[in-house]
C-alpha cells in the first residue's frame, strides 16, 4: 500500500506542476500585444469656490457643477498667519457665549492679545461677588461674512480669476 | 616629460609669488632631471623686488533684496493647448466608464426629471464639450471647428454656472423668455432671478460670477498696488536718494546676507509686510564703480566702488510703506520683468536680468 504523504522528491514535482509558471521574458516583443483598457470613473469638470472667491476648475467624479467651499485653507489661521481677523476669531453660533456674558461680565473672557487691560484684576472679582455686568468691550465676535469681507482687504491678492486648470 | 609638467604646475600655481622674468626662466627650462625641479624650488622662494607701494583698493558689499510676489493665478492657454485640452476631455467620453447616474441621483425624483432633460440637450453628462455623444453614430465627429468657443475656459465655466442655475426647462420653453439674472455680491447672498416658462413665473437663484482675471488695478495701471499681473511675478523696485530705480540694498555691517537682506526689507517697505528670505546664498551680484570724480572728492579713495549680492525674499501679505524707510527712499513699484528693464539703468539691468523669473 503506498503511504498517503509522498517521498519529498514526489512532492516538489507535484508542487512544480501546480504551482503557476511565471517565466521571465526572453525575447523582444515588437507586435502589438493587446491591452487591457483600465476601468476609469466617469469625471466631470467642476468650479470650486473658495471662502475668499477665488475660484478654479478641476476634475472630479461628482455631478455637481459647482462648489461652494465654507471651511478652506483661505479662512483657516494656520495658512493666514498674518491675518489678524482669523487670529481673533470668536465664534459664537448658538449665542451661548453672549448669554454667558451676559450673565457673568467678561471677567472670564481670555486675555486678547490688542487689547492692552489696564483693569486691575480685582476689578473682575468684584463683578463676579455682585454680580454685576461689566462694561462692554469692543465685540471680538464678528460674523463669517464680515470677516470673509474683511480678510479680503487684508491679503494682497483679492482678485482672483479663474485658473486654467486642464 | 615629468620635470616639465611640474614645472608648469608649480608655475602656474605659484605665479602670483614670483616676479616676471623668473617666472619666464621657469616655464622656458626644458631639463628634465632632478637637478632642474630643485632650481626650480630655489627660485621660487628668490625674493623678487618689491614694487612701488599699492594701496589696497577694495569694494564695498552691500545686500540687496530681489522681493517678488509669485504670480496668484495660473496663465493663460495657448490656442493650441486650448484645443488639445478639449479634443482630451471629448476623447475622455469614450474611454472612461459610463456614468452611474443612480448611484447619485434617486429615480423619479425631481433631480432625476431634470438630468434626463438636460442629458436629452447636450447628449452626455459633462457639460464643458458642446453638443457631443461618445457612442452612436455621431461618436466619430468629436474634433471642434477652428474658432469654436467649447476651448474657451471663460465659455466652459458660463455652462458649468448655467446648468447650476437653470432647470433646463428654459431651453424647452417656446415662448420666448426674458432671463433676468442679478449678480450675486462680494457678501455671497444668494439673489433671485426669474423666469417665465410656459406662462408661470419661476424662480432660481443665481450664483455669482467668478471674479476677473484682469483686475482693477490692471486697468486703472496702479504700479504700487500687488492686485496687479496676477498672471506675473511682481518684484519691488524702489528709487534711491540719487532719483534711480533699483531693488532696495545697503551696505553689510558685521552681519550675514541673509540678516542683511531681513534688515533691508524692514528699513525699506516697513514691518507691515510678511516676507520671507529665501536661504543664504545670493542668487546674483552686481559691481559698481565709482566714477572718477566721485572717488576724487570722497574721503575713501581706496573703496572703488560696491559689490551688490542679491537675496531672494518672498512677499506673502502685507503692503510697502516708505513712510519711515531709513535708506533715503522716495518712491516704490511693484513691476513686472519687462517693466522693470523700462525703468532701471542697462549696465543694472545686465547684471539683474537672469535672477528675475520668466512668468
Amino acid at each position: 500500500m503506498s503511504s498517503p504523504i509522498p517521498s519529498p522528491g514526489a512532492l516538489r514535482l507535484l508542487r512544480r506542476a501546480i504551482a503557476p509558471q511565471i517565466s521571465l521574458p526572453t525575447h523582444q516583443v515588437r507586435h502589438a500585444t493587446l491591452l487591457r483598457r483600465p476601468k476609469r470613473p466617469y469625471t466631470f469638470t467642476q468650479l470650486v469656490t473658495l471662502s475668499d472667491g477665488s475660484t478654479f476648475l478641476h476634475r472630479t467624479t461628482s455631478p455637481a457643477p459647482v462648489y461652494k467651499s465654507t471651511k478652506d485653507q483661505r479662512n483657516t489661521p494656520l495658512w493666514n498667519p498674518s491675518s489678524q481677523k482669523l487670529l481673533n476669531v470668536e465664534e459664537d453660533e448658538a449665542g451661548k457665549l453672549a448669554a454667558f456674558r451676559a450673565k457673568f461680565g467678561r471677567g472670564w473672557d481670555a486675555v486678547s492679545t490688542d487689547e492692552t487691560s489696564t483693569e486691575q484684576p480685582i476689578d473682575h472679582l468684584l463683578d463676579l461677588i455682585s454680580g454685576q455686568q461689566s462694561k462692554a468691550a469692543g465685540p471680538k465676535s464678528t460674523g463669517k461674512k464680515a470677516q470673509a469681507a474683511d480678510a479680503k482687504s487684508s491679503e494682497p491678492a483679492l482678485a482672483k480669476g479663474v485658473a486654467g486648470k486642464k | 616629460m615629468n620635470g616639465r609638467q611640474t614645472t608648469r604646475r608649480l608655475a602656474l600655481t605659484a605665479s602670483q609669488y614670483i616676479c616676471r622674468p623668473c617666472r619666464d626662466t621657469i616655464s622656458r627650462s626644458t631639463y628634465s632631471t632632478a637637478a632642474a625641479v630643485q632650481t626650480d624650488n630655489q627660485s621660487l622662494q628668490h625674493i623678487h623686488p618689491v614694487a612701488s607701494a599699492t594701496p589696497q583698493t577694495s569694494y564695498a558689499v552691500n545686500a540687496g533684496v530681489v522681493l517678488s510676489r509669485p504670480p496668484m493665478i495660473t496663465r493663460d492657454l495657448h490656442p493650441f493647448e486650448s484645443a488639445y485640452f478639449l479634443y482630451q476631455r471629448r476623447l475622455n467620453e469614450r474611454l472612461a466608464l459610463p456614468f452611474t447616474r443612480y448611484f447619485y441621483i434617486k429615480k423619479n425624483t425631481p433631480a432625476d426629471l431634470e438630468w434626463k432633460r438636460k442629458l436629452r440637450q447636450r447628449l452626455t453628462p459633462a457639460r464643458d464639450i458642446g453638443r457631443y455623444k461618445g457612442y452612436g453614430d455621431e461618436a466619430w465627429n468629436d474634433e471642434a471647428l477652428v474658432g469654436a468657443p467649447e476651448r474657451e475656459i471663460q465659455w466652459q465655466v458660463e455652462r458649468l454656472l448655467e446648468d447650476a442655475e437653470q432647470t433646463g426647462k428654459e431651453g424647452q420653453a417656446e415662448a420666448e423668455s426674458e432671463i433676468e439674472h442679478k449678480e450675486g455680491g462680494e457678501k455671497a447672498e444668494k439673489s433671485v432671478a426669474t423666469t417665465t416658462v410656459g406662462g408661470k413665473v419661476v424662480q432660481h437663484e443665481s450664483f455669482e460670477r467668478p471674479m476677473p482675471r484682469i483686475t482693477e488695478a490692471d486697468l486703472k495701471g496702479d504700479v504700487q498696488s500687488l492686485n496687479r499681473q496676477l498672471q506675473r511675478t511682481l518684484y519691488l523696485v524702489v528709487k534711491d536718494k540719487s532719483g534711480q530705480w533699483m531693488f532696495p540694498q545697503d551696505r553689510i555691517t558685521q552681519e550675514s546676507l541673509h540678516t542683511a537682506a531681513e534688515r533691508i526689507i524692514v528699513q525699506s517697505g516697513g514691518i507691515n509686510m510678511n516676507t520671507w528670505v529665501v536661504g543664504r546664498v545670493p542668487i546674483g551680484h552686481q559691481q559698481y564703480d565709482f566714477p572718477s570724480k566721485v572717488l576724487q572728492a570722497s574721503p575713501n579713495p581706496n573703496e572703488l566702488g560696491y559689490k551688490t549680492f542679491f537675496m531672494k525674499a518672498r512677499i506673502m501679505a502685507g503692503q510697502a510703506n516708505l513712510k519711515e524707510n531709513k535708506l533715503g527712499l522716495s518712491d516704490f513699484k511693484w513691476l513686472t520683468r519687462e517693466e522693470i528693464e523700462k525703468e532701471v539703468r542697462k549696465d543694472y539691468w545686465r547684471s539683474v536680468k537672469n535672477m528675475l523669473a520668466d512668468r
